[in-house]
Formats: structure tokens, sequence, C-alpha cells
């Protein structure tokens, strides 16, 4: 006669600080097994007061303090910022600033996935991806650098345009390091595709239903990874976008494999934008000639901008009451929507699983807890 | 449609529950009364030609007379954009939760009860979210809170 | 490597081989200050740059400083990032769990004073001196990793001219 053998279910905790690449957060797992039942997560432990503090500072300086909102791609925070009060002001930005605008937002687009690339490597396993990703990377750094003077919270897009114009060799320069990292991309997939251990541990796991994924407000590369065709660059343009040409990448089964291949296809299509950029490149001014940093002031109303982050969308609310300081800056991040999702179809799999679909979500916790 | 034809198709279908307000700088906005939300969120999402199954935001705002709760959505296949709100008086402001319709809606209210204290009925979960577990301070982001060790900007910084 | 250049010249010849006299203390700081194992505790932007660091152009390996991921086998922590009033029992929990002799490093603006989120913040603890006791401070917001090494190679300095008997105290 065989006793049931009796199993108990227990909750383990991934606390706030394990190996610091997503930042501090915390799961808490109800485990049968090795298998998870359910997920709960416990966010805060990185809430600054972002929106806060903006209620306190002028519009200009706002501009940094939301560079730290998601600090990996600054520039875009910055961007639909300026966008949102360029929407209740009502202004208009020069040529060249547009275009300076949008090959910003694509070097930074490329440096965030490049950043995912070695992150997520690291996660499953793998170490050297880690290298080649951030030794790529310092390109894109060094023009940024060379432009603004900072290597990850820029403050460069202002209100009304750019803060400063783009030296000499900048355009040089960018060419030859997209032209590297066009290169590379294929020493990158051709190190992990073809490897069973990195194929066993992403195709297939963690599928994310294209439906659930509309429901819950998930956006960016994920959403496009399940099969849905929408990016706010084409469904509700901004900027220049549409004078550009180039594709959106959609995956049709939104397993791991699918999220981390289609941010691989991004960089080439940034990399596409940006060729045309460099190219069509006008003189003129970089900022619009009304805006003054010190004594910006907006009429009253309400604004809701969005833009296409390399997390999804990133969207600011602003309301203005007529005054240099803003009433209300509502900020929303493209990760604090996919960590919602997490719970509802990351269950009833092992925890080496959850640490892969976690990876590919490409979860940044300041977006999160603001 | 463009958002001349959305704003007229709306003022049509709607019968009055849907107010347009000229506050709104970019995509159209409107009012809608705390009665009338969930019939109005359950039409945006269902009818055929507007098909709101999206939601980007939804957020609780201070304006010193007031609070305001605020509805951006959008539609993800005929790609369109709308934005409405309610307007609640500063005591015992309460709203009903747009969770079934909308599931993203929970992790936003919840944060919106805990920084506003505008409460959400039939909210499955409002519990501590952001502030530590023991924050006894009050809800933070209303005007006039303030608190022992909170310093401010100075004026002319 | 300047070590192991000056040992012929200590060297002193006996039948059989030959004798290097030194003192416990200059082996033991020569052995800590040049294999510091940093515990990877990164909250916020800050940690973006510690991970430049010790990635292929800045390498943090050729100060023989790895990371580890648990306080157990550390004997540096880099707190990089804010601190917020929430997370502060879980650092001062981190830092308990490291076997002494153990090194502090507050890097960034965030974890000297409370850095860009001192004013009109509700949630930030303004610095980390008052959580665990610091010993190198690295100004910036983000430092570059150029400043971070600097402020490593400052904390091999520290950790050299230290006595023994100053270890109990810590």
């Amino acid at each position: 006669m065989m006793a049931e053998l009796r199993t108990e279910e227990f909750i383990v905790n991934m606390g706030p600080h394990h190996p610091a690449t997503h930042g501090v957060c915390r799961l808490m797992l109800t485990m049968n097994g090795e298998k998870i039942v359910k997920i709960e997560p416990v966010i805060g432990y990185l809430h600054r007061a972002i929106e806060k503090i903006c209620e306190n500072r002028t519009y200009a300086q706002c501009i940094p303090i939301l560079d730290r909102f998601e600090y990996v791609t600054s520039m875009s925070c910055n961007y639909v910022f300026s966008l949102a009060a360029e929407r209740l002001a009502e202004i208009e930005v020069p040529e060249r600033a547009e275009y300076l605008r949008v090959i910003m937002l694509e070097l930074n687009r490329i440096a965030s996935h490049l950043l995912f690339y070695g992150v997520t490597a690291m996660d499953i396993g793998a170490y050297t991806p880690f290298l080649y990703g951030l030794r790529e990377r310092e390109l894109i750094i060094d023009l940024f650098e060379m432009t603004c003077g900072q290597r990850l919270t820029y403050n460069y897009i202002r209100v009304g345009g750019v803060s400063k114009d783009i030296p000499k060799q900048f355009v040089p320069q960018c060419r030859k390091a997209i032209k590297i990292i066009g290169e590379k991309l294929t020493d990158y997939t051709g190190l992990l595709n073809e490897n069973p251990i990195w194929l066993e541990r992403t195709k297939g796991i963690a599928v994310l239903p294209a439906d659930l994924a509309i429901a819950y407000g998930v956006s960016g590369p994920v959403l496009r990874a399940s099969g849905v065709q929408y990016d706010i660059r084409r469904n509700d343009p901004y900027c220049i976008y549409d004078r550009f040409d180039f594709e959106i990448p959609v995956r049709p089964n939104g397993d791991c494999f699918d999220r981390y291949m289609l941010r691989i296809d991004e960089i080439r299509q940034s990399i596409r934008i940006l060729s045309q950029a460099l190219d069509g490149l006008p003189e003129g001014e970089i900022r619009h000639k009304k805006v003054k940093d010190a004594t910006f002031k907006p009429p009253a109303g309400e604004a809701y901008a969005r833009i296409e982050n390399s997390r999804g969308e990133m969207g600011i609310y602003l309301v203005s009451d007529g005054s240099k300081k803003p009433l209300r800056v509502k900020t929303r991040g493209g990760s604090y929507n996919q960590l919602q999702v997490l719970p509802q179809y990351g269950t009833d799999m092992l925890i080496a699983d959850l640490v892969a679909n976690f990876a590919t979500l490409d979860v940044i916790m300041p977006e999160v807890d603001r | 449609m463009t958002k001349e034809e959305l704003a007229a198709y709306i003022t049509e279908n709607f019968d009055g529950k849907l107010k347009p307000l000229d506050s709104g700088r970019y995509d159209p906005l409107f009012e809608v009364e705390a009665d009338d939300l969930l019939d109005v969120a359950r039409a945006l999402k269902e009818d055929e030609n507007l098909r709101f199954d999206y939601l980007c935001n939804l957020c609780g705002v201070d304006t010193k007379e007031h609070f305001e709760v605020v509805y951006n959505v959008a539609s993800v296949s005929k790609n369109l954009r709308l934005d409405f709100k309610l307007i609640l008086p500063h005591d015992n402001a309460e709203v009903e939760s747009v969770q079934e319709i909308w599931p993203a809606a929970n992790w936003y209210e919840r944060e919106m009860w805990e920084l506003y204290g505008i409460n959400v009925l039939n909210h499955d979960n409002l519990t501590r979210f952001l502030l530590p577990d023991d924050w006894d301070q009050g809800h933070p982001l209303r005007k006039d809170w303030d608190a022992p060790d909170f310093v401010r900007l100075p004026e002319g910084e | 490597m300047g070590l192991i250049k000056k040992v012929p010249l200590f060297t002193e010849k006996i039948p059989g081989g030959g004798l290097v006299l030194t003192t416990l203390e200059t082996v033991l700081h020569q052995a800590q200050a040049k294999s510091l194992w940093y515990l990877l505790f990164g909250t916020a932007c800050c940690a973006i740059e510690l991970m430049c660091t010790g990635a292929s152009r800045f390498d943090f390996d050729r100060l023989g400083m790895i990371f580890r991921a648990t306080p157990r086998q550390a004997d540096l922590i880099i707190v990089a990032g804010t601190i917020t009033k929430k997370m502060a029992p879980r650092l001062r929990r981190l830092y308990d769990q490291m076997a002494e002799p153990r090194y502090v490093i507050a890097m960034g603006g965030c974890t000297i004073s409370g850095g860009p989120f001192y004013y009109d913040s509700y949630a930030v603890e303004k610095g980390i001196d008052h959580i665990v006791p610091v010993d190198i401070y690295i100004p910036g917001c983000p430092p570059r990793p150029e400043s971070l090494l600097e402020g490593c190679i400052h904390l091999q300095e520290k950790i050299k001219k230290q006595k023994l008997s100053d270890w109990q105290e810590k």
C-alpha cells in the first residue's frame, strides 16, 4: 500500500534585491513543488515621488527630473514631456530640431535594445553577450557625450527644440557607428539563435495571448511579439516619422524567443530610419524663437502625449493652469502594464522559466514606481 | 475617422452622457457624471465603430477646488484616441471601478486611491502599493498635504 | 603586479631556497585590497553606470573586483542608486549579512544626500550614512565610470593604511 504523498504550497520571496539587472522588484511566488501557482508583485521600493516634485518645478526644471523617470531611454522622457508642453502651447518646432530629435530617439532605442540583449542573455546564463552588447552601446554613448556631455541622463530635448547643436564630427561618426552595429548584429544572433540551450529555454516558453495583452494595456515589443501590429509611430504619428520609410516587425508566437528576436529586428529598422534622417538633415534653427526656459508659460488646458518607447507606450498627461509650473504631471510607462499582466499568464511554469519570462519583458523599475 | 468626426459621432450617439469640454488641447475631451460612468465605458468599448479596448492612462488630478479622475483610452483596431473625466468634490470622493471593462485599470485605481484618497468601489485589492508598509501620514499627492520631514524647494530657485 | 616585482629584492637566500620577511599586516592588506568582491546592489540610474564599469570598455576585473550576487560572499557593497524609505531596512539587512571586514561605497548624489530628490520628495532617504557607515563617497549624477574606478582605487589605499587593531571596531 502506498501512502498518498502530501504536498503543500509554500511562499518563496524573490526579494527586492536580486542580481541587479532589473532594479528592485519583489515577487512573492506561491509554489507547489517547482511549479509556480501564483505571482504577486510588490512594488514601491523605488518610489521617488517624481510627480510631486514636478508640481513644484518650472517646465524647464522638470526635464532633468523626468530624465530619471526612465533612465535607459532618457531622450524619450525628455521628448514626451516636450511634446505634451508643445501640444498645450500649440507651437511648431523647427525642421532641424525635429530631425535631430528623431536621430537622438532612434539612437537611444538602439542603445536600450543592446542593453536588453546583454542583460537578458546574462539572466538566462550566457555571459558573453553582456560584454558584446555593452561594447557596442559605448559607441552610441560616445555620440551622446559629444553632443550634450552626459552619458546617461541627457537633459537635451527641451520644450520648443533641442538645447545644443551637434558638432561637425557627429554625422560621420554616427554613420560609422551604425554600420558597425549593423554588422555585429549577425554575430549576436549567430551566438544564440542556433544554440540548443537557448532554444530550449526560450522557445515556446511563457506565451502571452494577444487579447490578454490588449486588455491589460501592454504595448511596444511585447505586444508586437504577440502578433498585434500596433506601433504609435505609425498608428498615432508624432514628430516627423511619417516621412521615413521603415517596417514594423511583428512576430506571431508571443513566447520569449519572439520577444527577444523582435528587438533585434527593431534595431535593424532603427538603423534604416537613422540613415534616412542623417541623409536628410537640413540646416536651420534648433529651437523655437519665442520659447525661453525661464519664462515659458503655456495657456491653461490639458493634453496627453504618447510616444513609442523601447519598452512600450510612454505617456505624459500634463495639466496646466496658466502658471509657470505644471499643475499635474502624470507619467505612464510601458513597464507598469507589463508587470501587471505577468501574474495573469506567468503562472504554471518553473522558476527558471519565470526568470526568462521576466527578462524578456524588459521591465525597468523606475517606470513602474516613479 | 478624424478628431472632429469622432467628436461629432460621440455627441450624437451618447445622448448627452458625454459633455464636450474645451480644455483639451490635442484629443477630444469629454466630461461624464459618476452615475453614468460604467454605461458609457461599456458603450465605448462595444460600439462597432469605436472599439475603445485599450486603456492608456487613468489618473487623479487635484485642482485646488475639486478632484478629477481622468481616463485616456485608445482603439487598437481603429486608431482613435479619446479622453474623458469625472469631477468629484474633495470630501468623500468615490468612483466606481472600471476593471471589468478595462482590466488594466486595476493597478491605476489602486495607486490613485493610495496617493489621493479617492475611494474606488468594487475594487478587489485596495491595499498598500507604492508607499512603505507603515505609512501613516495621509495621502501625499494632495495639494494640501504636508509632513515634518518634507522639504520644499525655496521660491526663486 | 608591483608586489611581485619587489619580491626578489627582499628575498634572502638560504640553503634550499629563499626567505621573505614581511609583516602580517602587509600580506593581509595586499590580499584584501587587490581582490575586493563587490555586491551588486543597484537600484536606479547609477546601476547602469556600475554595469558599464564592469563591462568591456572600463573593466572592474583588472582591479581584481568581480561581482557577487549574495552578501555572504562579498566584502564591498557599492550602493548605486536612490534608497527610498521602503528600501532602507533591506539595505541595512544586507549590510548586516556581510562578513567583516566590509566596506561601503556611496555612489552618486542620491546616496550622499538625496541628490535631485532632496526637495519635494516624500519617500526618499536623504543620504545613506545614517543607515550604514560609509567609507568612500563618489559624487556625480551619475558618476562617470572613471570616477567610480578612482573611488575604488582610493578605497584600496584606505585599506592599505588600516591597522590590524582597527578590524575589531568595524
